[in-house]
């Protein structure tokens, strides 16, 4: 345990209500140990004494409520700001727990401290955040799912994304719930918000997350905004399902995070509120966070207001512009990661870092690729592979192919544009064939991720990789616009 | 590890090579007859550590080693501790951070490496602990279960005489604190008028009574010690319904008298096995690893110290002297004094037996309530914060939110940095916490070179219904996520571990047909090209005979009437044979595979890995295709008829 190599580390003292800010560039890492005092990661404490790892460009900040000391290695762009939001958040936090408390109180029958109103119906909190590019919503989310984990009060709020350019646990292209139990760790803009369940054993939970998953399979909420609202509307159904199930559990509240293009005027209006509403019907919302947006703000409190708690929060100063070339970077991280996990190589002479609380040995995957018959596997795609909106059709024309309709995909027809491409293999159909109907596939929930790395026309065969072992041969799947190869 | 050992002048493998010139002092005895090999295999050699880093290493290394009460890793660190005593505070700050660092059902072994050392080492190591013993004797004791609280209250009651004079191991006033921390501020009678707990004279009954049942066994023709062991019997039941202030400080003092006489100077070897191995083998009753890691470093049965240490925390077998009948007498005289006069005559009680388990300390009934009543603290506090959530009142309000997230969570995991209270419930869930940690790392030391992949999605169905898992009390982290698709994973999983595990066979065996005795199916043999050997694949010894690992776990799990057959069959085999001299042979022996673990009397234990485990995706995956192929229809058979 001895330091070896300190010619290289630096260390930084933080005060109170400051945070240290940093931002990698591609393929360098970073690692950062906690000394002295308290300091976190966008809610989730660090373990003193221990060296925590980032990388694939992760910009993230250490912050700190009551002070510390910390020390790293190798940072590009690094700063300290003392200008944070998180006392908005830290009180944002606290009226969530207060709702909790209510509705679990109610649920349980016990009695509220004197001098309190009982609220006639007490409601956990149901919260949508909304703002635009580059306002920090994702990290809002992890912060107040965070601190709700860390209340000690055994909470498990449901974490939804429904913003599908970012792959949250999963693959860009996913809308997907999961239930958090742990404190979410930030290492990789590959793993926003923690990590789907692998065959390793995780210290962190939240390495080890059991999402459900549906696809829609663009980066754009704008390419087909039918099938957006129709994933939204299923998630928002599984919610119900299981808070039905477990009416205890439910006090634990909802957060959704969602694309920015919810919030930018760019898009057309109709579209936008459609979706927006989608969501606060689905999910029940019953608090929206509009992130350092005056416009959108107001907006909602017309729409809303009657109904829904609406309040803006400040956005970070630390929030960095992300370019689009960023973020397709970004989706390749996820890809791989969702296949290979996460290889991140530590910083020179660091043999015992961490990776989000993780032994950098179990968070290396191993996909399986296989060959199949084109006909082991049917594939589709939802609608057009190219489709101009609506209102661009001739007057009273109607369209050959509906948006929602899937469409089967043929791997020996030239043009189908199956290689490099993500494919989402679905859970099984309704055994029972009466229960079956015309759409079902649209309203299945994902299994898992394919990629297709090669086509053979002469012997009818492709190469498949999978993130396992398991048999694909029979199954559905379902593509979409990403792509993916190996770098 | 293994660079020090090439380094050193033995230049042989570690544990168990066939020649042994470590620079220990000779043994002072060496019971005839006691197998040569054993006693080699536990003795490993002792390398030359030059530097302190390195000694600091190979000390870390093996200490990490020590999470069950392993009678042979307690001895080789406490050799390594006395020969190395110039290195004392790198010793004892490594047992310290050991012991504050593992999960709490770990903590006592170290304890007894604490206590081990510093009554054999008297000079220097007692000294060097005796600072940090007290804080760390009862963070310990705040964490740990109850009879592992037994347990370190049976220690703490030997440090009183533990130290080479007799007197109080760390000082007497260390003593004291512990005392009173365990037991309240009467603690041990120094400090006069303080109040005496009935727990504490309870406690200290037990020791002695402990004490007498040892000596009684050692030597079952003293009646003095029969005697004495229904007086005290007698004595505790008085306690039990309660007795004055004063009696109890009157048997306290006469029971401290007791204890303290019947130390003999030099503690005599001991002979009775460690005392927590009961409590080992429950904590290692985990379904998803059957063996434990460190098995073969294990001794399963009592085994005569091999050196001049001891080991025991217990002071051993111990005969009471004549000072010590006297005490008794004034025990007696107490109790014929006292205000019972039982119906019970000493005699009548049973000597030994009977009162030899632990009196069971009720767990108090209020942890439902307590946890309700932080529920409702934590409601209280929480709802008493003036923020409402607009969007100019969450900028301008201070949150007390250090409060919330820091200070009411005053116990930190040191690996993950989650908090937990520092109530009872709290330290609860903090090592349920801690043990779920040790479970993954040792999963995950399991896994190393067997390759992880990303699981598929649940489906909606078990997603909607795996909430029902987490609603009890604690974190789920990660562990009863989904019940099902866990469980059967992790069948999966065993199924292909046991497929995996293979028997080398004996040269010259090859050609020979061998069937597993529960399914009466041949066993495949199969050339393992790696190795150069021949193996039965799926198979496990056990008892001298092959059988196919998959049948053996499953006559092990299940309950019908085949298996516990088998059980007892098994068992009587293990318990009338000795492993060289099995007369009735199923299958050859391989001479390779003979360890230390066919005397284990508990069949129920899992079938340890013999001859390693070698794994291959493919390998197994192939052979489970065979297996179902040939499903053994007279396996069926067999248990249908045994069931009917």
């Amino acid at each position: 345990m001895t330091e070896t190599g300190s010619n290289e580390t630096r260390q930084w003292t933080l005060e109170p209500e400051t945070e240290y800010r940093f931002e990698l560039d591609p393929g360098t890492s970073l690692a950062i140990k906690l000394i002295q005092g308290n300091a976190e990661v966008f809610g989730a404490e660090l373990a003193e004494g221990k060296h925590y790892l980032f990388g694939s460009e992760c910009k993230a900040a250490v912050f700190t409520w009551q002070g510390c000391a910390i020390e790293m290695r190798h940072p590009s762009t690094e700063y300290v700001s003392e200008e944070t939001p998180m006392v908005a958040y830290a009180n944002l936090h606290i009226a969530f727990e207060q709702m909790r408390v209510r509705a679990l109180a109610k649920f349980h029958g016990s009695p509220l401290p004197s001098g309190e109103e009982p609220p006639t119906a007490p409601e956990p909190p149901r919260v949508l955040v909304l703002g635009p590019e580059n306002s920090g919503k994702t990290t809002v989310c992890k912060i107040v799912t965070n601190y709700a984990v860390r209340a000690g009060q055994s909470w498990s709020p449901l974490l939804v994304n429904v913003d599908p350019s970012e792959g949250a646990w999963s693959a860009p292209g996913a809308l997907s719930i999961a239930p958090v139990h742990g404190p979410i760790p930030t290492y990789s803009p590959a793993n926003p918000l923690g990590s789907a369940a692998t065959s390793a054993p995780m210290a962190m939970s939240s390495n080890a997350l059991l999402p459900v998953v549906y696809w829609y399979g663009h980066p754009d909420t704008k390419r087909n905004p039918l099938l957006m609202d129709r994933l939204i509307r299923n998630l928002g159904e599984n919610v119900n399902d299981r808070f039905e199930l477990d009416q205890e559990g439910r006090s634990s509240g909802v957060i959704v995070d969602t694309p920015s293009s919810f919030a930018s005027s760019s898009t057309s209006n109709d579209h936008r509120q459609k979706l927006i509403k989608a969501c606060v019907d689905a999910f029940k919302i019953n608090v929206i966070l509009v992130v350092g947006h005056e416009k959108l703000n107001v907006e909602m409190q017309r729409a809303y207001s009657s109904y829904v708690t609406v309040v803006k929060i400040p956005k970070s100063g630390g929030v960095v512009e992300l370019d689009h070339s960023y973020r397709e970077r970004v989706h390749n991280y996820q890809l791989h990661t969702y296949m290979y996990g996460q290889v991140i190589q530590a910083p020179p002479g660091m043999s015992h870092a961490t990776l989000g609380g993780e032994s950098l040995t179990d968070l290396v995957l191993s996909p399986s690729s296989s060959v199949i018959k084109f006909e082991d596997l049917s594939i589709f795609r939802i609608g057009a592979e190219t489709m101009a909106p609506s209102s661009a059709l001739p007057i009273g024309a109607t369209r050959v192919v509906s948006e929602m309709q899937p469409v089967p995909v043929d791997p020996s027809h030239p043009g189908s544009g199956l290689l490099n491409a993500v494919l989402a293999l679905l859970a099984p159909q309704n055994p029972d064939e009466n229960e079956r109907y015309d759409e079902e596939i649209l309203d299945l929930t994902v299994s898992g991720f394919l990629i297709v790395t090669n086509l053979d026309m002469q012997q009818r065969k492709m190469t498949i990789l999978a993130p396992n072992q398991g048999s694909v041969v029979g199954k559905t799947a379902i593509m979409g616009s990403f792509e993916w190869q190996e770098q | 590890m293994s660079s020090v050992y090439t380094q050193t002048q033995f230049g042989q493998p570690s544990y168990g090579g066939p020649s042994f010139s470590a620079p220990l002092p000779p043994p002072p005895m060496m019971p005839s007859g006691y197998p040569q090999y054993q006693y080699q295999y536990h003795q490993p050699p002792a390398p030359v550590f030059l530097d302190p880093i390195a000694f600091r290493r190979e000390f870390a290394s093996r200490l990490s080693q020590l999470t069950v009460n392993s009678r042979p890793i307690i001895q080789e660190l406490s050799l390594l501790a006395q020969d190395y005593s110039r290195y004392a505070d790198t010793v004892a700050e490594l047992i310290e951070g050991h012991i504050r660092r593992v999960p709490s059902w770990a903590k006592l072994p170290a304890f007894y490496l604490l206590d081990a050392i510093s009554k054999n080492f008297f000079d220097p190591y007692a000294r060097i602990f005796a600072p940090f013993v007290v804080s760390l004797f009862l963070q310990t004791y705040s964490q740990v279960d109850e009879p592992t609280r037994a347990k370190m209250e049976e220690m703490v009651l030997t440090w009183r005489t533990g130290s080479p004079s007799r007197f109080e191991l760390f000082g007497a006033q260390h003593q004291l604190s512990i005392e009173q921390g365990i037991w309240g501020s009467g603690g041990s009678g120094h400090s006069n008028g303080s109040q005496i707990t009935r727990a504490q004279v309870l406690s200290e009954l037990q020791f002695a009574l402990g004490q007498k049942e040892r000596a009684y066994q050692a030597n079952p023709f003293d009646p003095s010690a029969q005697n004495h062991i229904a007086i005290l019997q007698q004595l505790r039941k008085l306690v039990e319904t309660g007795v004055s202030q004063t009696e109890l400080q009157q048997i306290l003092n006469q029971l401290r008298s007791l204890i303290r006489s019947t130390v003999p100077p030099p503690p005599p070897p001991s002979v009775v096995p460690p005392p927590s191995l009961q409590w080992q083998n429950q904590s290692f009753a985990g379904p998803s690893q059957p063996t434990p890691p460190t098995a073969p470093y294990q001794v399963n049965q009592p085994h005569p110290s091999g050196s001049n240490i001891k080991t025991e925390s217990l002071p051993a077998t111990l005969l009471p002297s004549v000072p010590a009948l006297q005490d008794i007498n004034k025990l007696l005289s107490l109790v014929k004094a006292g205000v019972v006069s039982t119906s019970s005559t000493p005699n009548n009680s049973t000597p030994r037996g009977a009162g030899a388990s632990h009196e069971k300390r009720t767990p108090t009934p209020e942890t439902i309530d307590l946890s309700r009543e932080a529920k409702r603290q934590y409601r209280t506090a929480i709802l008493a914060q003036k923020v409402k959530l607009t969007s100019s009142d969450i900028i301008r309000t201070r949150p007390q939110i250090v409060d919330f997230l820091y200070h009411r969570l005053s116990s930190q995991c040191k690996q993950c940095g989650v908090r937990f209270s520092g109530t009872p419930a709290g330290k609860k869930e903090m090592n349920d916490h801690l043990d779920m940690h040790f479970r993954q790392n040792r999963k995950a030391d399991q896994n190393i070179g067997r390759g992880h992949s990303r699981s598929w999605f649940t489906g909606i169905e078990d997603w909607i219904h795996d909430s029902s898992d987490m609603k009890g009390k604690g974190r789920a982290d990660g562990l009863r996520l989904n019940a099902a698709a866990a469980a059967n994973a992790e069948n999966a999983k065993r199924d292909a571990e046991l497929r995996a595990q293979y028997v080398v066979v004996p040269p010259g065996d090859e050609a020979k047909p061998i069937s597993c005795p529960i399914c009466k199916e041949t066993l495949k043999s199969e050339f393992l090209e790696d190795d150069e050997d021949w193996v039965w694949k799926n198979a496990v010894l056990k008892d001298e005979r092959v059988y196919h690992a998959t049948c053996h776990a499953e006559a092990l799990t299940s309950t019908n009437t085949l298996a516990a057959r088998l059980r007892t069959e098994i068992a009587n085999a293990s318990r009338g044979t000795t492993p060289e001299s099995a007369p009735i042979r199923s299958t050859p022996l391989p001479s390779s595979s003979i360890t230390s673990t066919s005397t284990s009397k508990s069949p129920s234990l899992s079938p340890l890995k013999v001859g390693g485990t070698k794994r291959k995706a493919d390998d197994s995956e192939s052979n489970v295709e065979n297996e179902a192929a040939g499903t053994p229809p007279l396996k069926k058979l067999a248990l249908s008829t045994a069931a009917s």
